[in-house]
């Protein structure tokens, strides 16, 4: 049998600029490659001679979708350098914000970028045409992320209120009631999307992936924990480097993390929802029961399902902050810079991002590390594109794109955020 | 809206004041403010494209206002009448993750939440550059289009009021 090639030349509704390359010879997936082109951006070597008060601002611009992560990795590894511990009113805001970041971004992925494949149209425009409710719904839940993200970042592009220590400036709580009634009925609408979602066709398709996440005594993850996986694992964020490697491949701009002794494994709500199910409410598991999901999902597309359920967590989460808000004494701790390094994990709506920082004594970066949860994800998105492509080899070609799209839309790949980790090697002769 | 009320516009100045031509739009929207007519408002974009369907929400006449990339020449000035036709999406950078101004154009007309009339005035840039002012070809762009959109705005009303006096 004559061998083929398919190509998807640029993926749509990912972040980023990707291609897509296939190789199947005598009837068998030979090849695939995920490669990202899109250009290198160096936010590593651009940290380096920053000081540690310009760190949230230049990290948020990595990523217009998840800035906060950016920011949260980035103001807890400054920290844990300079021993700081922030008030816990301090760290309940942190969490706050996180979880605007979480509703908008998620509802965004679920409902603009994904539903579609299931639906089967081409894009989010031609589907609300005939979802018109659904499609008004996300919009809806984006803009109450989007809320909650201005009020305590001041903008909800780049925030630009987090600082090391706390917030320049923290709400009262006049300002986070209205904040309140938006989420309660934003909490509503998750739940529709959630029972909406979970009338989608998912393909049979089931992976045993390797999963990792954070893990916390007795929080869903979202700032803090440990790392852990379903094989074992269970570390300190300032080891990840001891256990996970970055490698290069020829074929695209992001580095592919892995695992020294394992290889490749999974980030991102599928991990945490199976890692940490028994830290969510008892309201949000039944829910869960309620549309099917299994305590450990092991199909990816029904990871669509997974941040359904996390909008409504954070949604639920969001109102449980407010209520328990009491305004701290103080906006934030002074910072005092000293010689060392510091090391973060925490929960992006894709998966853990890991942040690293070493400094001098007056707190200037001499060096940096960050790896994004696509990087991690990436040997995974391949790995499932060249099962997805051997179950479809008998559909049509351009079925078979669809569902090898599909397939990495499953993980929410932000690819611009992937792609800031190409070595510049010059060789002088 | 109430016979003999002028129909509510609002101008949208869409883009980035600290990256060079990029803040055109924003530039025509600060010209518009101290000789805004009444019935007209204006609005700045510089995040999220999808709060325009938000934005625009109860007016009747939206005009929006972008720079684009340069094709041909610096500070020429494109109209486009989006009702009834699309934006050339060439015209535009395409945005990825999040949606972009022709993307959330096209997502209203879909849900059915376009304003009556809606149109766009997209401006060539020439430098996009951080920290960077308005080139002189885009200030002279944005003072003329400024005029334009009165002028536009002027004959819409008139027309309305003249539409109006017939109904009386």
């Amino acid at each position: 049998m004559a061998s083929r090639s398919i190509k998807v030349d640029y993926i749509a509704r990912v972040e980023g600029e990707s291609s897509l390359a296939l190789d199947i010879r005598n009837g068998v997936v030979d090849a695939v490659r995920l490669s990202i082109f899109e250009p290198p951006r160096f936010f590593e070597a651009l940290l380096r001679g920053r000081g540690f008060g310009e760190v949230l601002d230049i990290v948020a611009r990595i990523c217009g979708i998840c800035p906060i992560a950016y920011q949260m990795s980035g103001v807890h590894a400054i920290e844990d350098a300079f021993g700081i511990e922030v008030d816990p009113p301090i760290r309940a805001l942190r969490r706050l914000f996180y979880c605007g970041e979480w509703i908008q971004s998620h509802s965004l992925h679920i409902v603009m970028l994904h539903a579609p494949d299931f639906l089967g149209y081409p894009d989010a425009i031609a589907m609300a045409r005939d979802h018109g409710a659904a499609v008004e719904r996300a919009l809806a839940l984006k803009k109450t992320g989007n809320e909650l993200i201005r009020l305590l970042g001041g903008r909800e592009i780049h925030p630009i209120n987090a600082r090391v220590g706390g917030f320049y400036r923290v709400p009262s709580r006049a300002e986070l009631d209205p904040m309140a009634e938006s989420l309660k009925r934003a909490r509503d609408r998750a739940i529709d999307m959630l029972r909406w979602a979970a009338s989608f066709p998912f393909p049979e398709f089931v992976r045993e992936y390797e999963l990792v996440a954070l893990r916390h005594p007795d929080e869903y993850p979202m700032n803090a924990g440990r790392i852990v996986s379903s094989a074992g694992l269970d570390i300190a964020a300032r080891d990840y480097e001891k256990e996970f490697i970055e490698l290069q491949v020829p074929h695209s701009t992001a580095l592919h993390s892995a695992l020294k002794r394992r290889g490749a494994y999974l980030v991102g709500p599928m991990a945490r929802y199976a890692l940490n199910r028994d830290r969510l409410p008892a309201e949000i598991r039944a829910l869960a029961d309620e549309v099917g999901l299994e305590p450990r999902c092991r199909n990816p597309f029904r990871s669509i399902l997974v941040r359904a359920l996390e909008v409504t967590y954070a949604c639920d989460e969001a109102l449980r902050l407010i209520a328990t808000y009491e305004p701290p004494a103080r906006a934030f701790i002074p910072a005092e810079p000293r010689a060392g390094v510091g090391y973060a994990c925490t929960e992006a709506p894709r998966g853990i991002l890991y942040h690293c920082y070493r400094f001098d004594e007056e707190g200037t970066i001499l060096d940096a590390r960050l790896v994004p949860p696509t990087a991690q994800n990436q040997a995974v998105i391949e790995e499932d594109l060249q099962q997805v492509a051997t179950a479809g080899l008998d559909l049509p070609v351009d079925d078979l794109k669809a569902r090898c799209e599909q397939s990495i839309r499953n993980h929410d790949p932000c690819i611009s955020c992937a792609a800031h980790f190409l070595q510049l090697n010059v060789h002088r002769i | 809206m109430n016979e003999g009320e002028v129909p509510r516009a609002l101008v949208i100045g869409v883009g980035n004041p600290d990256r060079g031509d990029d803040g055109v739009g924003p530039a025509i929207a600060h010209r518009l403010r101290t000789r805004a007519p009444s019935g007209m408002s204006i609005f700045e974009l510089g995040g999220d494209a999808l709060a325009l369907i938000e934005a625009w929400e109860g007016f009747s006449i939206v005009i929006l206002v972008d720079a684009i990339e340069p094709t041909t020449k610096p500070g020429e000035i494109y109209r486009f009448d989006l009702r009834d036709s699309q934006l050339p999406i060439t015209a535009m950078p395409q945005s990825s993750h999040a949606f972009g101004l022709a993307e959330t154009i096209e997502l209203a007309r879909s849900l059915g939440r376009l304003p009556q009339a809606l149109i766009a005035y997209l401006i060539e840039g020439e430098r996009f550059e951080t920290g960077t002012p308005l080139s002189p070809a885009s200030e002279r762009a944005a003072d003329l289009v400024a005029d334009k959109i009165l002028a536009e705005l002027a004959t819409i009303n008139k027309a309305f009021r003249a539409g109006a006096g017939r109904h009386a």
